[in-house]
């Protein structure tokens, strides 16, 4: 019992008897006994929130970390009630739909010409997107700009912020590098023009990676706190993340209540990453390999 | 490079059209994204200000000098410098082993694989709020599960009103929680590309299997472990959101990122009038980040590529 909790407690190291313990249980054994130990550490913290989401706040206040022995939905109740849940919740849908929707499209016209090299410095082109990780934030001059175009705390502003998002360019450029160029010339050969081509050939093909690149891109808007912290002081502007986090400030002691607001949150995410969790993972792949 | 391939679509007027449609994309990314990134090197000369129709004025190098030598914050400064290359130093190195254990583990194909490397992996949609408030729910100072979970090895967790270091050092553990799972997606990707046969036939020499992953599986996924330690020292660098989320700017605890938010925009920024938000203070403290990155970015690539060319050829 030990070694699992050991091992699954941060910076411990494996204790050096785990050669003389292998050869007790088995590896296999040994290994099943890791990676549900990890898994512990995975699910204690997301069980806490159930648990006390559950809970009396007299009962909290008692013991934060016993388990609830009754089933009350009360303080799911009072959470929607107190939070303005409906308001930021439509926030954030509208913000990731509307971002999502114009970065994809924009994304594959620009992604197509610079992988087939159709549009002169497409190298050069692909160079700006790779460089993106590496350069300095732009935060501050995103924010003089905003500032002077009279964007600040505007819904159009923050949408903006969002049409934008260098490791999907990378992903789509690569999937596309391996769709057959073939195709391209069948279609020249049968006089389509582009933007028929596009719309109707390339982006069917290039589906799982766009899928990929529409999932991450609206789980990043989705989860966004910072920009919306600088951008979108007033109240009925804020996304969910934004909202939650002034509902913390204000309530900072029912943590009742706030553990039913946060699993009201939780629950779809985990049910939509259930979904969509084969997208997500293709496209860190691809976009982790720039070469 | 590869030569450009000949465009025929439609009449030869149609071949701007390419071009037209890749306009409002790149635009976009110039204004939002890359341009902005590039001025903030102009911004880390001026003493800009986050008020609206303040002047702006040229000052050459004061913002720097004032971060790095002059400055009532020198000492802070360094601190906060330093602060930011452990944290790096830590997320990379625990966030590759851990990564890398749990990826070689799923990698045996026992039982419930599916189910643990979807739970290690899900953190990654909760983003930070999510992720800050159910650790800090976690790490309830009065009887909270992390006290009395770290009761029974006598430690303890002072998470919320503890000591500036030791939040520190949660931050670190919480930031690998939530990101484990790319590095062990991405080791997953690596560990299938090694072939079965090379690892039986080690097994059928006589190698332990310890000696197998030593000498076969671990020097093969070099590629993915390049990767993976690339992206973790630059998204560590530039990380400052959880910290933001768990605990605000605070003395003791911030890091680069976090410092040039707290600069440029205050403690709460809540409208653009209420404090002082030094901008052109903040961008310079930005550069220093941004060389910091690329330094260590560029010296460690250039380490992990020899180190590559040395054991795939």
């Amino acid at each position: 019992m030990s070694t699992i909790l050991e091992s699954a407690a941060p910076g411990k190291r494996v204790p050096r008897s785990a050669g003389a313990t292998a050869r007790l249980l088995g590896p296999k054994t040994l290994a099943m006994l890791v990676l549900a130990a990890i898994a512990l550490v995975y699910l204690l913290p997301i069980l806490t929130v159930l648990n006390v989401s559950l809970k009396s706040r007299q009962a909290f206040d008692l013991n934060p970390t016993s388990i609830a022995t009754e089933f009350r939905l009360a303080n799911f109740a009072e959470a929607w009630k107190r939070a303005s849940f409906p308001v930021y919740i439509t926030n954030s849908l509208a913000y990731a739909a509307t971002a999502t929707l114009i970065y994809s499209a924009t994304a594959v016209f620009v992604a197509f010409p610079i992988s087939r090299k159709y549009v002169r410095g497409s190298g050069f082109l692909f160079g700006l997107f790779i460089v993106a990780m590496f350069l300095p934030s732009a935060l501050i001059p995103q924010f003089q700009m905003m500032l002077h175009l009279g964007l600040y705390n505007t819904r159009l502003g923050y949408v903006l912020l969002f049409l934008v998002d260098p490791m999907g360019i990378i992903i789509l450029v690569n999937y596309i590098g391996s769709v057959p160029r073939e195709l391209d010339e069948a279609a020249m050969m049968d006089g389509c023009d582009y933007v028929r081509y596009v719309a109707r050939v390339v982006f069917p093909l290039v589906k799982p990676a766009l899928a990929s690149v529409i999932a991450l891109h609206a789980i990043g808007v989705w989860n966004d706190y910072a920009t919306a912290l600088i951008y979108l002081p007033k109240k009925a502007f804020m996304p969910i993340t934004r909202g939650l986090m002034v509902f913390y400030g204000q309530y900072g002691n029912d943590w009742t209540t706030l553990a039913a607001a946060m699993l009201m949150l939780l629950i779809p995410m985990v049910i939509l990453f259930l979904a969509l969790q084969r997208w997500i993972i293709d496209g860190i792949l691809q976009g982790s390999l720039r070469g | 490079m590869r030569q450009g391939y000949s465009f025929n679509f439609g009449s030869r007027r149609s071949k701007i059209v390419p071009y037209l449609l890749l306009v409002p994309g790149l635009l976009f990314y110039l204004f939002v994204s890359f341009g902005p990134s590039i001025a903030t090197a102009g911004y880390s000369f001026t003493d800009a200000s986050g008020l609206l129709g303040s002047p702006l004025r040229w000052i050459g190098l004061d913002n720097y000098k004032e971060f790095l030598l002059l400055g009532a914050n020198v000492r802070d400064n360094l601190d906060i410098t330093l602060r930011t290359l452990l944290f790096s130093v830590l997320v990379t190195v625990f966030q590759t082993l851990f990564g890398l254990i749990a990826a070689v583990l799923l990698d045996m194909r026992l039982k419930f694989t599916n189910f643990y490397r979807t739970l290690y992996f899900m953190p990654i949609i909760l983003g930070v709020t999510i992720v800050g408030l159910v650790w800090t729910l976690f790490f309830y100072p009065i009887g909270g599960p992390a006290q009395r979970f770290l009761g029974l090895f006598g430690a303890h967790s002072e998470f919320l009103g503890g000591s500036p270091s030791s939040v520190f050092y949660w931050i670190v553990w919480i930031q690998i929680w939530a990101n484990m799972g790319v590095t062990m997606i991405i080791f997953l990707g690596g560990l299938q590309t090694v072939p079965a046969e090379l690892r039986e036939a080690a097994r059928i020499d006589g190698a332990s299997g310890w000696q197998v992953f030593r000498n076969v599986t671990f020097p093969l996924i070099t590629p993915s472990l390049n990767t993976n330690v690339l992206l973790e020292i630059i998204g560590s660098l530039q990380a400052w959101q959880l910290f933001l989320v768990i605990k605000g700017p605070t003395n003791g605890l911030n890091v680069l990122g976090l410092w040039v938010y707290a600069l440029a925009f205050g403690r709460q920024s809540n409208n653009p009038t209420s404090v002082a938000m030094r901008q052109g203070y903040g961008a310079a403290a930005s550069m220093i980040l941004f060389l910091l990155v690329l330094v260590i970015g560029m010296a460690s690539q250039s380490l992990l590529s020899r180190r590559e060319r040395r054991i795939l050829g």
